[in-house]
């Protein structure tokens, strides 16, 4: 049972970074490496506000207008500065290593006797007792869909549906008397809000800041993404959001049955072999319905 | 006929299940454990060595009584929290951390399940929260540190070269025990007319360019146990003998390398020490919140003589009679 809770937990917190790339890599078309900078940052604003006694539910928002601001940086040299899209995304991501840095104070910051999001003297009034061992899990889901359905609202308004547009025509969008630059930037600060605010819910369940945490945070991202969307394709009543959040609690779900069954030295190996595995499959069902059609 | 069989196999089952359920109460001295350790390392690995030979000594044997389940973070957070959870998950009698990230991580999933964790190669447990201002457990933790005996590592500098005037460290930034490290050089280096030059490096791509500036400012260079630095140590001294510029180990493995000598660390003593604290624990004699974190009780003196002849260094004679062990080669790095 624990086993299964674990997997939803870090699967969820991991959902919203996949929501962030899904933006990025999916709508924007844009390969962007800032994440592996600000999941971390995230996670580093949340450690210095928390052990300076901000409360942490404050974390949230702010986590997330510092990620925005990191996605704002990679947009301003890629659109004004002309960098290439994956060269903004390295630059970034180099340089938030310091800021990060720069925020914790340290490389290492524990939050063990601090409070949290998940442990707080007014979760444990508001909680009866019986429930008291899945408050972890109940705040997750609730940040989660709360996340989730923001995000599927914005994408229905008028700046969510330019911010589709760009990634497929970029073209309608100047048509539309729009400059599409500036929608590409809207749309990294929100991914990066999204991947910041995730690095802000780990850090708090993990109790603990630590510089390298962001290393590989864009692989899990892509993968999530890539499982979702490709196992999903064919469910039309499915969001594409519930699919990405979805992929990445699979995702999960595949590393700790890599992690149970095997030697710890083969489990990027095995990972690799169930992504692909996924990936697979899913194509095949593709294959098939074109022979249908 | 048919339902007789049926409950016969059902008898059958129910008295397995009920004789494997008597196995399991009268095997009282089995023991689990899990440890949790955050990469792969030479010093990390003999810190492991070094626990189970503890346990063993203490007749708690890998085999007979004892199960392991051992882990490995590949130096990735989210995979210590994921191992640290699957531990808690399995209800293990003993969580075993091994570096801090993994010690940290450990605890935080045992807080609610209350399994006791040990922890080894933890430099400073305080500003990790692992212990209190008085060294006193925070909760059922508690373990060994590696905290590096850096006066006894000036004092040595200063007797093998009376001339050196600065000494260079190489540190990666992400990691919190080499940073607390720097800063205890920092503040001791003055007592014996040294300065301090650091070169702060984030991977191991940074080690030549860093080596090459810092051994241009400096008369000699000391290690910390940094995990980065430490598993390019054959690059680094490389470049410094070349350049003629002696470097100091921080434990036994890395003179065995070509350091030139250490006032060290050896990890596997730590985790012998480590095992022990654990044993007791296991076999219920402490409580593991009723013993304050310990660190190892005298560093030793290592000394390679190959390495001094390469750089023509004497090593005054009264300081290799006291040594630990010398070296008269220089091993090839595994």
């Amino acid at each position: 049972m624990d086993f299964f809770i674990t997997i939803i937990e870090q699967g969820l917190i991991y959902g919203i970074l996949a929501l962030g790339v899904y933006i990025t890599y999916k709508i924007l078309d844009f390969p962007d490496l800032t994440t592996d900078g600000s999941f971390p940052l995230g996670a580093a604003v949340t450690a210095a506000l928390i052990s300076r006694g901000v409360n942490p539910y404050m974390t949230l928002p702010i986590a997330f207008a510092a990620g925005a601001l990191a996605g704002v940086c990679t947009g301003l040299i890629h659109v004004k500065g002309r960098v290439r899209d994956l060269l903004s995304g390295i630059i970034m991501m180099t340089a938030l290593w310091t800021i990060n840095l720069r925020i914790a104070g340290t490389s290492n910051v524990p939050l063990f006797s601090k409070e949290t999001i998940f442990k707080n003297s007014f979760l444990e009034k508001l909680l009866p007792e019986a429930v008291q061992p899945y408050g972890t899990l109940i705040v997750i889901v609730i940040l989660a869909a709360v996340t989730k359905l923001i995000l599927d609202f914005y994408m229905k308004s008028k700046s969510g549906f330019l911010l589709r547009a760009v990634g497929d025509n970029e073209k309608l969008v100047t048509a539309l008397a729009r400059d599409q630059g500036n929608v590409k930037i809207l749309g990294l600060a929100i991914a990066n809000g999204l991947v910041a605010l995730s690095g802000c819910i780990f850090c708090q369940e993990e109790r603990v800041f630590e510089i390298s945490m962001g290393t590989g945070a864009v692989v899990i991202g892509l993968a999530s993404v890539i499982i979702g969307t490709s196992l999903f394709r064919n469910m039309t009543f499915m969001k594409a959001t519930t699919a990405v959040v979805i992929g990445s609690v699979l995702y999960k779900a595949c590393t700790a049955v890599a992690m149970r069954n095997f030697e710890p030295q083969d489990m990027k190996l095995i990972t690799a072999a169930l992504f692909l595995i996924v990936l697979l499959i899913s194509m095949e069902r593709r294959k098939k319905v074109k022979i249908d059609a | 006929m048919k339902t007789k069989t049926t409950a016969k196999v059902l008898g059958a089952a129910l008295l397995t299940m009920a004789l494997a359920g008597i196995t399991t109460v009268y095997a009282e001295d089995q023991y689990t454990i899990g440890i949790e350790q955050f990469a792969e390392h030479g010093s990390l690995d003999n810190c492991r060595e070094g626990f189970l030979e503890g346990l063993k000594e203490e007749g708690i044997e890998e085999g007979k009584n004892l199960t392991v389940d051992y882990k490995n973070a590949a130096a990735d957070m989210g995979t210590c929290g994921q191992i640290s959870d699957k531990f808690a998950s399995d209800k293990v009698d003993l969580m075993v951390g091994i570096a801090t990230p993994s010690a940290q991580s450990l605890y935080n999933a045992a807080l609610e399940k209350e399994i006791p964790v040990i922890y080894t190669a933890v430099t400073d447990p305080v500003t990790a929260e692992l212990a209190d201002k008085d060294g006193n457990p925070v909760g059922e933790i508690t373990g060994t540190s590696d905290k590096l005996p850096v006066k006894q590592q000036l004092e040595m500098i200063r007797q093998i070269l009376p001339e050196a005037e600065s000494i260079g460290i190489m540190y990666t930034t992400s990691e919190a025990n080499s940073e607390s490290a720097v800063k205890e050089y920092e503040a001791l280096a003055e007592d014996y007319d040294f300065k301090i030059e650091t070169a702060g490096i984030t991977t191991t791509a940074d080690i030549p360019l860093a080596a090459q500036t810092l051994m241009e400012k400096v008369d000699c260079m000391t290690n910390l146990t940094d995990n980065t630095v430490v598993s390019s140590l054959p690059t680094i001294l490389e470049m410094a003998n070349e350049a003629g510029i002696p470097v100091f180990g921080s434990e036994i493995e890395q003179v065995k390398l070509g350091c030139l000598a250490a006032e060290g660390l050896d990890y596997v003593e730590l985790g012998r020490q480590t095992g022990k604290m654990a044993a007791q624990v296991l076999k219920g004699e402490k409580k593991a919140s009723e013993f304050p974190f310990e660190t190892i009780e005298e560093a030793a003196f290592y000394v390679n003589t190959a390495a001094a002849e390469n750089l023509g260094i004497e090593i005054p004679e009264e300081m290799t009679d006291s040594a630990a062990e010398v070296f008269e080669e220089i091993a090839e790095a595994k």
